[in-house]
């Protein structure tokens, strides 16, 4: 909301800068978002008297002229068209500003010299409704008396110097959404007495009539029109409006269209309750009718768009058609004309929500629907119609109708909220005195009688005991307000075993070389393609579809972090980075059970992905990480299995980690079509854990086991094998066998070559065995040995290598 | 014989001095106190001498071994010192050359600041919460005091899955979880991410994280909120940090304030991350709305409490002197690396 310091003053004595002022109104809570110093943008601008005019000798559309202004003459070249001799203008000289950041220097039209410039209407960023007599392309002419000006400053000739502040008003204040709101928080907040400029206005009794001039009004919707006001105007004059009116207006940025439709914008800016003017002419049966709208009815409005409702919304009609949105905009069938004889004011109070349910749906946010939807109050309605007619009488625009046609179905509630000054101190940890309370309360218009509080008319937002504390720390000063610790019953913070997970997970993965990133939890319904999701994937039934995405690629919630992982390792494969190591702690979001459908929350979990890439990189060290991160965790029993069927992955190179039968991580090397989806030209490898399964499976369960006293035997088996027989299954065999005395296995090396035969390999181990309670003798060892090869051999149909 | 021996000791000694290598003295050992040694042999031709010679020979012959084995021992640590340094010298090195450091990762900005919060709540007795990002608007907006016809509605462009479940927009929604379920004295912070539909520029992305803290117990005043704030800008922003509270509005607070910080990067003389203000706006907070304890049911008679959310990114973006948050997601390691 825009005020200018000129129109603050009709309301308080302001005695600062509009800097200081800013300030102040910042801290007692209508913060200040920008300050606009009119006039400050025109520099060097000066009144000066045309002396002559001649045609220019190589240019037909261009004069040269001479101009006096005061202790100096100019020439100055210049293509306008109307001006004369002894005409008085504005002349930006050398060295000039003009609003806009334009400057002006010296220079030469077509050979002449040229020292300045003559500056139209717009040039100094002023408007043809402000100066109703200048034309738009063409140069102000000053009036004749601006003689005695010449020389001096267009800003001070002019009075163009104007302070606007722009504030940023909180939707519990629809009050301050007019400059009296704010001329309230201004007075009390410099502590200066409230000027009532309207308090004719507020003493003002008008006679309530059923009708005026053959007009009605019926109100078929109450719960959405608490009050609607009409009073009129005849023989009406539509013309201009005064400069005064005008400029106050553009201060607030509001465009004058014409008196009557200015008059309604003015109330608005001025009391916070917007205005509609209607022709009479246009109110078929001059029966006003406040109901809800048909389904499917269309109204077009005054910007000339066809807008579609539905029964949610209300409308004011006449006995055949809508002739406006409640609220929202007037229609262009009941328009003010040049031709409008008499007019109807409507000032009225809609349902707050509704009215923002209504500009939602017809895409058109309107400075009045932004203050009805906040709840405007009742009570000012009637002083607004008032104040309008009293324009219309002050611009000479009509004659006065007598009487007012008020349907009034709901009169607004005075809240009455008990008085505890020892409570509202307890709340915020201060120590006011009750008489202090009471002083700033009543400052605000806010009455306290018999120990209860109530708020004026246009104070609704002031509901129970804490909006009252709120008010008294506003102008007690939240700077005021001391630093304490709460100081209650000791609480324990202390991280949740996830969390602690989470922690070390970070840790490790970072001392290994991996850089943490940030996705988006919303991906594009496509990326489930891209990473070769099977159609009947649960993965794309359990996806989450937002109704308003903000676009493709944030189309719906992830239901796996796979697409967000890859398209950033895409990112830095663009940016020709090498090496590249990254892993996200995030959630996927899976509607099971039809959660979304019975208005619950999703499955979301805790997902840790890790993405790959470089010169140093392969399953094996991959591998490595995954086991590294399940040791720092403490998942302490866990399998490896191979897994074929996962079509993210490469069918020959990727693995499950199981407990039990739950698998808690996949990792391996991702499939070349999915990393050609992804525009990928490098192996990258990739792994999938979750963290939620990670915590549940966690088992922090250190015991001390004495360090081994006797010593161990060492031997190494070397065996051949077919090609397909994994390792871990040999592994599996030898401790399956040594039992509780194997103390390592160690594989230190596999080879193929044509000796062994094709689809053979030779693996050799190196075993440590050891007993914790004796020496271990050789024939034991040897027993045990043979016993091994020859499950090895059984099983797997191994053969000793000699 | 006297003199032999005499003899013997001034040539062994001076062939000690001379010998290089380890290999000599050795020899140098036989030649003289080997068995078929020099001394050796005169000690054994003693038997020719009278007995009063005999012990006096004797003597002088032992201690002629003595000094020589001292000697040769003397000479061998010598020579043993020479080598090492022989050594020493060969085996120089450039230690300017590079190190095989493991290449250590990072951890990103926004978990970086995250963890600075934290620290400092755990440290002041908070937990901390969590909740779900795809939430209904009964925790978002109505238990929040946030009706669905409320403006306050509008201020938050909110993406939906439904009328009834959307993308959380705040992390207020996990207060009034939490309040449901666990009894006062509550004090826990909630970070995470919060969704909003603005387009990703310079300064927004649809995307972005939040903490949120609520604590709730008897007698909670807006002077524990004001000192809690303080403590948390002085503890992560620096000890000369500066709060400052100005009235605001949240719906689900009353008195509600914003509070700002004195520049952490100017000190308050005014630059360009503080817009030349000397004060940024750090967040919204204030003291408990009583409907929303009153929703949660908390008696508002018994308990009151305070509230305060803050946005992580901004905070990252200033502390960091990073200029534009789209780097926060593009995820470049170039950029991570920094951190």
């Amino acid at each position: 909301m825009k005020a200018s310091i000129e129109w603050l003053k009709e309301y308080s004595d302001i005695d600062v800068e509009a800097k200081e002022l800013g300030d102040i109104l910042t801290m007692t809570g209508s913060k200040v978002e920008t300050i606009e110093s009119k006039g400050e943008n025109i520099k060097n601008v000066v009144v000066g008297k045309i002396l002559e005019i001649t045609k220019h000798p190589d240019a037909d559309k261009l004069v040269v002229t001479k101009v006096d202004i005061g202790n100096e003459k100019l020439q100055i070249v210049t293509g306008a068209n109307n001006i004369k001799v002894n005409d008085i203008v504005p002349i930006a000289k050398e060295g000039s500003e003009l609003p806009g950041g334009v400057k002006i220097k010296k220079g030469k039209l077509r050979g002449i010299d040229s020292c300045g410039m003559m500056c139209s209407v717009g040039e100094l960023d002023l408007s043809i409704a402000e100066y109703p007599d200048q034309i738009e392309d063409g140069i102000m002419i000053l009036p004749k008396e601006y003689e005695k000006f010449l020389g001096q400053n267009i800003v001070d000739v002019l009075d163009l110097k104007e302070d606007i502040i722009d504030f940023e008003i909180t939707p519990n204040r629809p009050d301050c959404l007019s400059i009296e709101g704010l001329g309230r928080e201004t007075a009390v907040s410099l502590n200066k007495k409230f000027k009532n400029p309207r308090k004719n206005i507020d003493e003002l009794k008008i006679e309530n009539k059923k009708e005026i001039e053959g007009l009605k009004v019926d109100i078929t919707a109450p719960d959405l029109c608490y009050r609607y006001i009409a009073r009129m105007a005849k023989n009406v004059k539509i013309g201009p409006s005064p400069k005064w009116l005008v400029r106050r207006l553009k201060a607030c940025d509001v465009r004058s269209i014409n008196n009557i439709v200015d008059i309604t914008n003015y109330v608005m800016l001025e009391m916070g309750q917007p205005m509609h003017a209607f022709d009479i002419n246009s109110i078929a049966g001059k029966h006003i009718i406040v109901r809800r709208a048909k389904p499917q009815e269309k109204v077009t409005t005054l910007d000339e768009q066809e807008r579609i409702l539905d029964e949610d919304n209300l409308v004011i009609a006449d006995e055949n058609k809508a002739i406006a949105i409640a609220g929202v905009m007037g229609g262009l069938n009941s328009e003010i004309e040049s031709d409008t004889q008499t007019i109807v004011f409507e000032s009225a109070v809609f349902n707050g929500g509704s009215v923002r349910k209504t500009a939602k749906k017809v895409g058109l946010r309107t400075e009045a629907s932004s203050r009805y939807e906040k709840g405007l109050s009742p009570e000012n309605a009637e002083r607004a119609v008032n104040r309008a007619i009293e324009l219309v009488e002050l611009l000479g625009a009509g004659e006065v109708v007598d009487g007012k046609i008020d349907v009034y179905p709901t009169k607004q509630k005075i809240n009455k909220i008990p008085f505890n000054p020892e409570k509202i101190n307890n709340l915020l940890g201060t120590n006011i005195s009750k008489k202090d309370m009471i002083d700033i309360l009543e400052k605000l218009e806010i009455k306290v009688e018999n120990n209860t509080v109530i708020p004026p008319y246009f104070r609704q937002d002031i509901e129970q005991e804490a909006d009252v504390a709120e008010e008294i720390a506003r102008f007690y000063g939240y700077d005021k307000l001391d630093t304490t610790l709460a100081n209650g019953e000791t609480t324990i913070g202390l991280l949740t075993k996830q969390q602690k997970i989470e922690e070390e997970i970070k840790n490790i993965l970072v001392h290994l070389g991996l850089s943490e990133i940030y996705t988006y939890g919303f991906i594009n319904d496509n990326d489930l393609d891209k990473i070769n999701t099977p159609k009947n994937s649960e993965l794309r039934k359990q996806t989450i579809k937002i109704k308003n995405p903000l676009s493709e690629d944030y189309q719906v919630m992830r239901t796996t972090t796979v697409p967000s992982m890859l398209s950033t390792v895409a990112t830095n494969m663009n940016k020709k980075n090498e090496n590249v190591a990254l892993f996200d702690i995030s959630r996927t979001y899976k509607n099971i059970d039809q959660a979304i459908e019975n208005g619950q929350v999703p499955l979301e979990e805790k997902i840790l992905t890790i993405g790959m890439y470089g010169n140093n990189i392969d399953f094996y060290s991959f591998k490595g990480i995954i086991e590294n991160v399940l040791e720092v965790t403490n998942i302490n029993k866990y399998e490896i299995e191979k897994e074929q069927k996962n079509t993210i992955y490469h069918q020959g190179r990727t693995a499950n980690i199981k407990v039990g039968k739950d698998i808690i991580a996949t990792f391996g090397e991702v499939h070349p079509i999915v990393l050609d989806n992804f525009s990928i030209n490098k192996r990258v490898y990739l792994a999938e854990i979750n963290i939620d399964k990670i915590t549940t499976y966690s088992k922090e369960n250190k015991k001390y086991e004495e360090v081994a006293k006797f010593p161990a035997v060492e031997r190494d088996i070397a065996i051949t094998v077919d090609e397909n027989i994994e390792v871990g299954e040999i592994e599996k065999i030898i401790a399956k066998k040594a039992k509780k005395i194997l103390e390592s296995a160690k594989l230190f090396d596999i080879y193929r070559n044509e000796k062994l035969g094709a689809n053979k390999k030779s693996v050799a181990y190196s075993l440590i065995f050891r007993d914790k309670k004796k020496t271990l003798n050789d024939d034991e060892i040897n027993k045990l040995m043979q016993e091994i090869l020859k499950e090895l051999e059984e099983k797997l149909g191994a053969e000793l290598r000699k | 014989m006297e003199e032999q021996i005499k003899k013997i000791q001034e040539n062994t000694s001076k062939s000690i001095k001379q010998a290089q290598s380890k290999q000599e003295l050795n020899d140098i050992r036989v030649k003289v106190l080997g068995k078929k040694g020099e001394l050796t042999l005169i000690l054994r031709s003693m038997g020719s001498l009278s007995a009063e010679e005999r012990p006096i020979v004797g003597n002088k012959v032992n201690e002629a071994k003595k000094e020589i084995e001292e000697l040769i021992t003397q000479k061998e640590k010598e020579l043993k010192i020479k080598e090492l340094e022989k050594r020493l010298e060969t085996e120089n090195i450039d230690i300017t050359e590079p190190s095989k450091k493991i290449n250590i990762g990072s951890i990103h900005p926004i978990t970086q600041i995250i963890d600075q919060i934290k620290e400092v709540f755990l440290g002041m007795g908070y937990s901390i919460a969590d909740g779900p990002e795809v939430e209904t608007s009964h925790y978002n907006f109505d238990q929040l005091n946030t009706p669905s016809d409320h403006p306050a509605r509008d201020l938050q462009d909110t993406f939906y899955i439904t009328e009834d479940v959307i993308l959380r927009t705040q992390t207020s929604p996990v207060q009034a979880r939490v309040m449901e379920t666990q009894k006062p004295p509550i004090k826990i912070i909630c970070p995470g991410a919060v969704y909003r539909s603005d387009t990703l520029d310079a300064t927004h992305s649809p995307v972005f994280h939040q903490i949120e803290g609520l604590v709730v117990d008897k007698n909670i005043t807006m002077t524990d909120l004001k000192g809690t704030l303080e403590m948390f800008a002085k503890k992560c922003l620096g000890e000369n940090t500066k709060i400052r509270f100005r009235p605001h509005h949240f719906p689900f607070t009353e008195p509600s304030a914003e509070a700002d910080v004195s520049c952490f990067v100017c000190g308050g003389k005014g630059c360009r991350v503080c817009k030349q203000e000397g004060w940024i706006e750090l967040l919204g907070c204030g003291m408990v709305h009583p409907n929303v304890l009153r929703n949660c049911g908390i008696d508002p008679e018994v308990y009151s409490g305070f509230a305060f959310g803050c946005g992580v990114e901004r905070i990252a973006m200033a502390k960091f002197g990073i200029d534009d948050l789209r780097l926060l997601y593009e995820n470049d390691v170039r950029f991570l690396k920094q951190f």
